[in-house]
């Protein structure tokens, strides 16, 4: 009976009407709301920041909240229609969100854009992405998430191993897993979440592209296949393979704690996003550590991903919204990123104040992995973006995670890719 | 026969009626207002909810556009196609098979401890029960830390002893009898109710056994345990009830994994309807998932209520 009534309480918010709680109207004074999903002390940077944004008829409001279940409280708010005229969002929410109608499309307003807030000042990558099959955008990217590996340079030197590096290989990488594995109070040598997690057969696309293969699906937002070639099995066997024999932590392994972990020396290599280097400022590891860019077979191939700020479509003045969102992209990353450089900013001109902090704190290797990232040629998608992405999930855990494990053989892969591509023919 | 039985009955009538004349109305309309609260609290909370959850679970609504009639299609789709939702039974079974004859026996064998006289039993059954009220989500976090395989300190003790490690939580096998041990720590409730059973037994029972030479074992399942076989009866529901409906727990130590091996009913409902960000929601799904763990409550209930007369113990004379 509780489940039905907890069920039922949720799904009923859907009943509620209402709109945005900015006030004023089109040319009159109005309010701005923004809701992000930072910490307390980043918001209270952005706040600061956001106080020096001048206009006599807008005044934007920095909405409090506790940065945890960002995804719970963007669906109530969507759901009450109340959502803040600026929210930080993910490309995946801003896909699936655009395809249903419910956000502003700034296409246009971007691309026609006067003065310096215009669309080839961002990372170019980025800006496709964000645009739907149909060319709308309904939001714009704002920070970069790039990945790579982070490794503990103390045991890579104890255990007599040339520290990683731009071109290091795949094989190389599991070389130094199984060297690494068992010592030091290390039980696998690597753990690489993005790997075995639902995201995994997006990651292991890195593989096969870099060798000259097809990528797990053509297109994440709106894809036609999926599929599992000769390269990319090739991938999966060597992964498969590395599990087994100990070096790289399997599927159902919890990384929730791998940065402390990390930290204290008790993983030696993981992969993570850029955004460890700003926690790393504030709580030092205890080790020496790098970062360095994902191995490759033959050519740099590494995972395309950053997130960006929607507006939903009744924000009361589209004008004003526009301004701040302008103001948030040009002004705020510079006075927000020295403090805390959490990712590099989608809009180019911000990223000097980025790589700068980075300099300074002597975080070389992160700036350098960065830069690459940003600048490889070749990209994947870390995940789909489409509505029906979380069944693809359940699919994954159900075959695919098995395939790692070593339950299930690796010849049940093309079965699992029909069933994707039976989920890809539903859902299209 | 029957017509005194009908005259006396006509005359009560009767005189109730007279009775109530006066006050009737008054009567009738305070006990309106006093279950009014109980009334529209179920109506909102439980009335509508119900209706509402039952609707939705015939359509494909995401929360974000207006509910689409599919009929019998999210049923369809959760006993044929879905990989997530026989594993998640398995789970609630297993979970449930697992913890309730467990938190049954431990409950009872910790009441028991607590019925003896003993110097510091008042403590004893304090810290019995001190779990039970200490902030659920804290308790199962500092679990997690403690079951952690790598640096936690269930593996660093065993290690210490010479004694083989487990991967705990992390392991496909070892993760439902970790998060049953976890829920287990909450035993106290279940104590509290058998330890107030217990002293509700009368002790010129126990006495009259133990001059007529009974050894403990035949105390406990010939006098206390057919006695208090009511509250078992209430016990076994409402543990089952709630193993049925465990969420927090896995939530909080496993996500579910690994693999779907802690993905129980209640998870798989809420991952459905409040997915990770990014991620659409599929509240109508949820909802048929939640119909579906509904049925399955009312059928072991009412299993349980009707083969419930084979071993609980009735006193037919205290009607």
């Amino acid at each position: 009976m509780t489940a039905l009534a907890c069920a039922g309480l949720l799904t009923a918010t859907a009943c509620s009407g209402g709109g945005s709680d900015s006030g004023g109207s089109s040319g009159g004074p109005v309010t701005v709301t923004v809701m992000t999903w930072e910490s307390a002390e980043t918001n209270a940077a952005i706040k600061k920041a956001l106080a020096d944004f001048k206009d006599d008829n807008i005044t934007v409001q920095l909405l409090d909240t506790p940065a945890g279940n960002f995804g719970d409280k963007l669906a109530s708010l969507t759901q009450a229609k109340k959502l803040p005229d600026l929210f930080w969002c993910g490309n995946d929410t801003e896909q699936q969100y655009t395809s249903q109608g419910l956000l502003v499309d700034w296409a246009d307003k971007i691309k026609n854009a006067d003065g310096d807030f215009t669309a080839d000042k961002f990372v170019p990558s980025a800006m496709e992405n964000w645009k739907t099959a149909d060319g709308q955008m309904g939001g714009l990217p704002s920070l970069m998430n790039t990945y790579g590996v982070w490794y503990n340079a103390d045991a890579f030197t104890a255990a007599g191993l040339p520290l990683p590096k731009a071109g290091w290989t795949w094989d190389e990488m599991y070389a130094d897993a199984a060297k690494l594995a068992g010592k030091n109070g290390a039980k696998y040598g690597l753990v690489a979440d993005q790997l075995t997690s639902a995201d995994g057969p997006f990651t292991m696309s890195m593989y096969s592209v870099s060798a000259g293969g097809a990528p797990f699906t053509d297109n994440v937002n709106h894809p036609t296949k999926a599929e599992a070639d000769e390269k990319y099995t090739e991938g999966v066997e060597k992964l498969v393979a590395a599990i087994k024999n100990g070096s790289v932590a399997p599927p159902g392994y919890d990384a929730a704690n791998v940065q402390s972990l990390f930290s204290a020396g008790k993983v030696p290599m993981t992969f993570g996003g850029q955004w460890l280097a700003a926690g790393f400022q504030t709580d030092k590891p205890k080790i020496k550590y790098g970062f360095a860019p994902f191995p490759q077979v033959q050519t740099p191939t590494t995972i395309a991903d950053s997130v960006g700020i929607c507006t939903p479509q009744y924000t009361k003045d589209q004008d004003a919204t526009f301004k701040v969102l302008e103001y948030i992209n040009t002004k705020v990353w510079d006075a927000v990123l020295p403090a805390s450089p959490v990712a590099p900013p989608a809009y180019t001109p911000a990223q000097t104040s980025y790589f700068d902090a980075l300099t300074k704190a002597q975080q070389t290797t992160v700036v350098d992995t960065v830069k690459a990232d940003l600048a490889a040629e070749k990209t994947v998608g870390n995940r789909f973006t489409t509505q029906w992405a979380q069944q693809v999930g359940d699919l994954t855990t159900a075959n695919y995670q098995p395939i790692l494990s070593g339950k299930k053989p690796i010849s049940d892969l093309p079965a699992y890719i029909d069933k994707i591509n039976g989920l890809i023919k539903q859902g299209g | 026969m029957n017509s005194v039985s009908l005259g006396g009955s006509t005359t009560k009538r009767r005189s109730r009626r007279g009775g109530m004349s006066r006050n009737a109305g008054s009567d009738v309309k305070a006990a309106y207002l006093f279950i009014a609260p109980a009334v529209i609290g179920f109506l909102v909370f439980v009335g509508y909810p119900l209706i509402r959850s039952f609707y939705l679970a015939l359509t494909k609504y995401n929360g974000l556009t207006d509910p689409v009639f599919v009929g019998l299609g999210n049923f369809r789709r959760l006993f044929t196609t879905d990989p997530a939702f026989w594993p998640a039974l398995r789970a609630t079974g297993y979970l449930v098979l697992l913890y309730v004859p467990l938190s049954l026996i431990l409950g009872l064998a910790l009441a028991m401890f607590c019925n003896q006289r003993f110097a510091g039993v008042r403590i004893v059954r304090t810290l019995a029960y001190l779990p039970v009220v200490l902030p659920a989500v804290a308790t199962i976090t500092l679990w997690k830390f403690m079951l952690d395989p790598q640096v936690g300190l269930l593996n660093t003790i065993l290690d210490r002893l010479g004694l083989p490690t487990s991967l705990w939580l992390q392991g496909p096998s070892t993760a439902m009898p970790s998060v049953v041990l976890v829920m287990l720590w909450g035993v106290g409730g279940t104590m509290i109710i058998f330890l107030a059973a217990l002293q509700s037994v009368p002790t010129e029972l126990y006495e009259a056994a133990r001059v007529d030479g009974a050894g403990p074992w035949s105390v406990f399942f010939r006098i206390t345990l057919p006695m208090i076989s009511p509250i078992v009866l209430l016990q076994v529901i409402l543990q089952t009830t709630a193993a049925l409906q465990t969420f927090n727990q896995p939530k909080i130590l496993t996500g579910g994994g690994p693999g779907f091996s802690t993905n129980v009913l209640m998870l798989s409902i809420y991952n459905n309807g409040f997915p990770t960000l990014g991620r659409i929601p599929q509240l109508g799904y949820a909802s048929a998932q939640v119909w579906v763990l509904f049925i399955i409550i009312i059928a072991v209930i009412a299993l349980t209520a009707k083969f419930s007369s084979l071993w609980t113990y009735s006193d037919s004379t205290s009607d």
